[in-house]
């Protein structure tokens, strides 16, 4: 088994390098090469999990998830289209809204996440051993982005990215008018794409 | 800048989180087709939510998860040789004859399905939509001549996307909305959308009820904030589907 990429199952920030093997192994996928996907499946499940995981509150359910994710991407039931982004974002993107179905669709789970600790943002703790220098550097930039967004904001966000909540939705919860929480969301996004955009632009390394 | 476009604006932040309600939800989702800057900004937006579960907490998923993937994995797709060894031994001679008529129908129905879409292309996607499994709705104008619309459903028979053309921009306070009709019963909206200058609109749908159990799909003319009934006359309309 060959993995072309680092050990480091996170997406590295704007290096380029990984876009060619990300793309060789889902070209691969597509002509049934069971070793590309393993290859894509170590390389980006811990992330792909962890989101899961926040989203659903529930072990079993965020195994669900990743499952249903990386057998879309086997299947053909997604296609990637490089327009959208890099990989793992599409990745992201897929398991997120398979999570946030679920979420929907369960509501006594979500009744029961309510009442549970989920896994919050990192603090920007010491790295583990096998995270390269530049993954730290990216989740210290992520965690410090919205730990330095206003809290309505931040909450906002999280509502709206981990909760799948509508903006409609977010305002009831909150107890606030629509237009503020429209606000909240406008302003807390142009917050994090000045601060984070130029750490993930896939045209950095040009 | 109009200050249509100024409102817009205002919401690709929402819409790049999926947050965003009907009717704004359909128009920003023919509005980025059409303009640059906005498509960039929602791109950025984009990747930066993209990114930010690195900053969670990591958690790794169990080691049965990948054996599950695996074994799905090639249920789903046969190894090589794989088709002798789920084929019987007495229908073997057949193999190549069955695939060749296998590919052969799968080509008659690759172009069928692209001649119908090509007659009027509407969207960027439509030809890649139309080249995986999933079921064709073709409607065509009965209140609107000229105007038609093509509803790709995919093979979960939930996720679709509609691609109209041939329908004439609303004035402010009105809008086009979908609707599946089931026999004997209550049509269901399948949301609201806008159309573009040209009159055409590219636009994702979530199918509310199984395509098996739609009498009619259609399209009428609304208020902006769409009904819970059609108030208008059918624009668009199909009766049957594959």
């Amino acid at each position: 088994m060959s993995d072309s990429g680092s050990r480091d199952r996170r997406p590295r920030a704007g290096t380029g390098l990984d876009e060619p093997a990300d793309l060789d192994l889902l070209s691969r996928m597509r002509g049934g090469d069971e070793v590309a996907l393993e290859v894509l499946y170590k390389r980006y499940a811990g992330l792909v999990f962890t989101l899961a995981l926040r989203i659903v509150g529930d072990r079993e359910l965020a195994r669900e998830v990743l499952q249903d994710a990386f057998l879309r991407c086997w299947d053909g039931r997604e296609t990637y289209d490089a327009g959208r982004g890099r990989v793992p974002w599409w990745l992201i993107g897929i398991a997120r809204n398979r999570a946030i179905d679920l979420l929907r669709s369960r509501p006594h789970q979500a009744r029961l996440r309510e009442g549970e600790i989920l896994p919050g943002n990192a603090r920007t703790s010491d790295p583990s051993p096998s995270e390269a220098a530049d993954a730290v550097g990216l989740r210290r930039a992520i965690t410090s982005a919205l730990e330095n967004l206003p809290m309505a904001q931040r909450r906002a966000i999280e509502l709206a990215y981990y909760g799948g909540r509508t903006q409609s939705e977010i305002a009831s919860e909150l107890g606030e008018p629509l237009g503020t929480v429209k606000s909240w969301t406008r302003e807390a996004m142009e917050r994090l794409r000045i601060s984070l955009w130029p750490l993930i632009d896939p045209k950095r390394e040009e | 800048m109009t200050e249509d476009h100024k409102q817009l604006q205002e919401h690709v932040a929402a819409y790049a989180l999926d947050s965003l309600e009907e009717p704004e939800r359909a128009r920003m989702e023919a509005h980025v087709g059409t303009c640059e800057r906005c498509t960039s900004r929602l791109d950025e937006y984009r990747a930066v939510l993209g990114s930010l579960p690195i900053g969670l907490e990591p958690s790794e998923p169990p080691a049965e998860a990948w054996t599950a993937i695996q074994a799905a994995a090639r249920r789903r797709r046969p190894a090589r040789g794989g088709i002798e060894r789920i084929i019987p031994t007495t229908w073997r001679w057949a193999t190549w004859p069955l695939a060749v008529g296998l590919a052969a129908g799968m080509l008659a129905w690759n172009v069928w399905l692209l001649r119908e879409i090509s007659v009027r292309p509407p969207g960027p996607d439509v030809e890649a939509l139309a080249r995986r499994p999933g079921r064709l709705v073709i409607l065509t104008g009965t209140g609107v001549r000229g105007a038609s619309a093509r509803l790709l459903v995919a093979v979960d028979g939930r996720h679709g996307h509609l691609a109209i053309a041939g329908l004439r921009p609303l004035l402010p306070g009105r809008t086009y909305q979908l609707w599946f009709v089931p026999a004997s019963a209550t049509p269901v909206t399948g949301g609201t959308f806008a159309v573009d200058a040209g009159g055409r609109a590219w636009v994702s749908i979530t199918v509310p009820i199984s395509l098996d159990d739609a009498h009619v799909i259609a399209i009428t003319e609304e208020p902006s904030s769409g009904s819970s009934t059609p108030t208008g006359d059918y624009l668009v309309e199909a009766h049957t589907w594959r």
